[in-house]
């Protein structure tokens, strides 16, 4: 009954269209009068929801990539994915899928990615014969590979949500596999497509060219190294990696590409600012909601509601994912990650689920939703630069849908491929 | 008289703007500098981390005050967007009140905290009071609230110029780029 207070009037709110942050704020007041309980310690919450060093990392991580996406990054790793599958027949849509792959290693963002890989490519697609609708669909999914190849603040979001117990570095690291299985199973589709619709092959890049264009991108991805050498060689925290990412990802875009002349700065202080605080909001409010949950003790009846349900892991598994679905496809990533983590880690860890393993699992589930109607906000970035209707762009995508949902329950079935890696480099 | 409150709320936004935009531009430059010292000057800097944490407080609560105005917050239009003009601009209203409802929540509590830790200072960075990391929240929501009263009586303002700086076209067009590779 309490936690439908609190569940039911975030939900109303949602509908009536109170952007998700404030729903969150105003739903954990809403629950905090519920409860008869004081005001203020609902305020605290928010406030050192906030007030936390290893929050630090999230406005670091998605600046870098911001400043990166906001240059020309896009079309630089567009011309180095060109070399190794250009020349294959349906290059232009495996150029998509693996330049995403680089754009992951830059910026988390799927919005992001889907934005600029999808406005460099989407024409040159069409020069070439592909329907813009499948390129749309080509570009949408294949983004969803930015929210597993690390860095990615999704997984930074996840590690706060779960209190603080999984480390960063075995996310980032874990992420990797994952994000590789994505882009490879989407490629064998696009691979299947240009030989059954006859999609032409690109040009082979000569190697003078292909050096010039590597030189090029290796200075972008970098990015990648810094972050994660840093990390896994102990030099600096997750935060210091993302802080120093940043001035890495000015400097390249100031200088090395000359990407922006300093009257452009103000602007783009306009734009970062715009993106990142309403990600930081969000977690500030997902605080004082999460607290509200937490006196109501709603993740230990969630846990054992689940516990009635099937004490078979892989049926727990299923449905889990069946739930994480329908709410992604209603609801952003971030808020999602949020709410559920804290009251679904404790079912999952219960079962003996290592929660590096779970967090993929939301990872993948969850990027899913970012592409699926009614509210994803990968799909209406993929419309909007294809300028096809957000139907056209679903059908054309129902194969791609299918090839996630193979590559979820991949990652939810077979532990191996989040966990192994991190294993290997003494992360678990 | 509303174009007078919304010219000034233009200058409301542009400060909150300014002000959350160096704050994240500071705390960009103060960790990587904690890390140089460690590592190049070999002394620790203890203030680094509490003071780009309280950056990053003003910087939440101003953007976010900011990307109000601007509608740039993740909401669901999905519902709303199926009903009749006059059933939206109703709910629209409601929104707007809770909001403004919020606000004030905050500004009250958040006030409260911000004055009951105003004694505390933080360790490493004696001059800085825990209350005025605080303070941040009542401050970041009374702007908000400023802007929901323009939204209430003057309508969504995210199509002003002001607002739409860094809303329109790249800094760079993608076609410059390419034309620059393709160079």
């Amino acid at each position: 009954m309490d936690g439908l207070a609190l569940l039911g009037s975030f939900a109303v709110l949602i509908a009536i269209g109170v952007p998700v942050a404030y729903s969150l704020g105003i739903a954990s007041v809403i629950g905090a009068l519920w409860m008869d309980f004081p005001l203020s310690a609902d305020m605290i919450q928010i406030g050192s929801g906030v007030n936390k060093f290893s929050l630090l990392a999230i406005p670091f991580f998605v600046l870098a990539g911001a400043i990166m996406a906001e240059g020309g990054i896009a079309t630089r790793l567009v011309n180095f994915a060109a070399i190794f599958v250009g020349f294959i027949r349906g290059g232009l849509s495996l150029v998509n899928i693996l330049a995403s792959t680089f754009f992951g290693a830059i910026s988390g963002s799927s919005v992001a990615d889907t934005a600029s890989i999808g406005s460099v490519l989407i024409p040159q697609m069409e020069k070439k014969g592909y329907p813009r609708e499948y390129s749309a669909a080509v570009t949408a999914s294949g983004s969803v590979q930015a929210i597993l190849i690390p860095p990615s603040h999704n997984a930074v979001i996840y590690s706060l949500a779960a209190g603080g117990s999984v480390s960063i570095a075995a996310l980032f690291v874990a992420g990797i596999l994952p994000g590789l299985l994505l882009g490879a199973t989407l490629m064998a589709l696009c691979i299947y497509f240009a030989r059954k619709r006859g999609y032409p092959k690109g040009d082979s890049i000569p190697l003078r060219h292909a050096l010039k264009v590597t030189v090029d991108a290796l200075w972008g991805l970098m990015t990648m190294v810094i972050i994660l050498g840093g990390i896994l060689s102990g030099v600096f925290t997750a935060t210091e990696s993302a802080a120093i990412a940043v001035i890495w990802a000015f400097f390249v875009t100031m200088f090395i590409y000359r990407d922006y002349r300093w009257k452009d700065l103000p602007k783009l202080m306009h734009r970062t600012v715009k993106t990142v605080s309403i990600v930081m909001i969000l977690i500030g409010f997902a605080a004082g909601f999460g607290y509200i949950m937490t006196i109501m003790q709603l993740p230990q009846n969630i846990s054992q509601f689940f516990a009635t349900l099937s004490d078979n892991r892989y049926m727990i598994l299923l449905s889990i994912n069946i739930l994480l679905l329908i709410l992604g496809t209603l609801m952003d990533m971030a808020p999602l990650i949020l709410i559920m983590t804290p009251m679904l880690l404790p079912v999952v860890k219960a079962l003996g689920v290592d929660p590096v393993h779970f967090g993929m699992i939301m990872m993948v589930n969850l990027g899913m939703g970012l592409i699926t109607p009614p509210v994803g906000s990968v799909l209406f970035v993929a419309s909007a630069v294809s300028n096809r209707k957000i139907e056209a762009v679903v059908k054309a995508m129902l194969p791609f849908f299918g090839a996630l949902l193979l590559v979820l329950i991949i990652v939810t079935y077979v532990p191996g491929i989040s966990l192994w890696l991190p294993r290997a480099f003494g992360l678990l | 008289m509303r174009e007078t409150y919304s010219r000034l709320m233009d200058k409301v936004y542009l400060a909150s703007m300014w002000t959350a935009g160096l704050s994240l531009t500071a705390m960009s430059l103060i960790i990587p500098w904690a890390v140089f010292t460690r590592y190049v000057l070999n002394s620790g800097t203890g203030w680094a981390e509490p003071l780009a944490i309280m950056l990053m407080m003003v910087f939440t609560f101003l953007g976010a005050a900011v990307a109000y105005r601007c509608s740039a917050h993740i909401a669901v239009g999905m519902l709303t967007d199926r009903l009749p003009a006059r059933a939206q601009k109703a709910l629209a209203m409601v929104v707007d009140l809770l909001m403004a409802a919020l606000c004030l929540f905050i500004i009250v509590y958040g006030y409260d905290l911000s004055a009951m830790t105003w004694n505390q200072y933080i360790a490493e960075l004696p001059g800085l009071r825990v209350g005025i990391t605080y303070m941040t929240l009542p401050v970041g929501s009374a702007v908000t609230l400023l802007f929901v009263v323009e939204r209430i009586f003057c309508g969504s303002q995210h199509e002003r110029p002001i607002v739409r700086i860094g809303s329109e076209e790249r800094p760079h067009s993608i076609d410059d780029v390419v034309a620059k590779s393709a160079a």
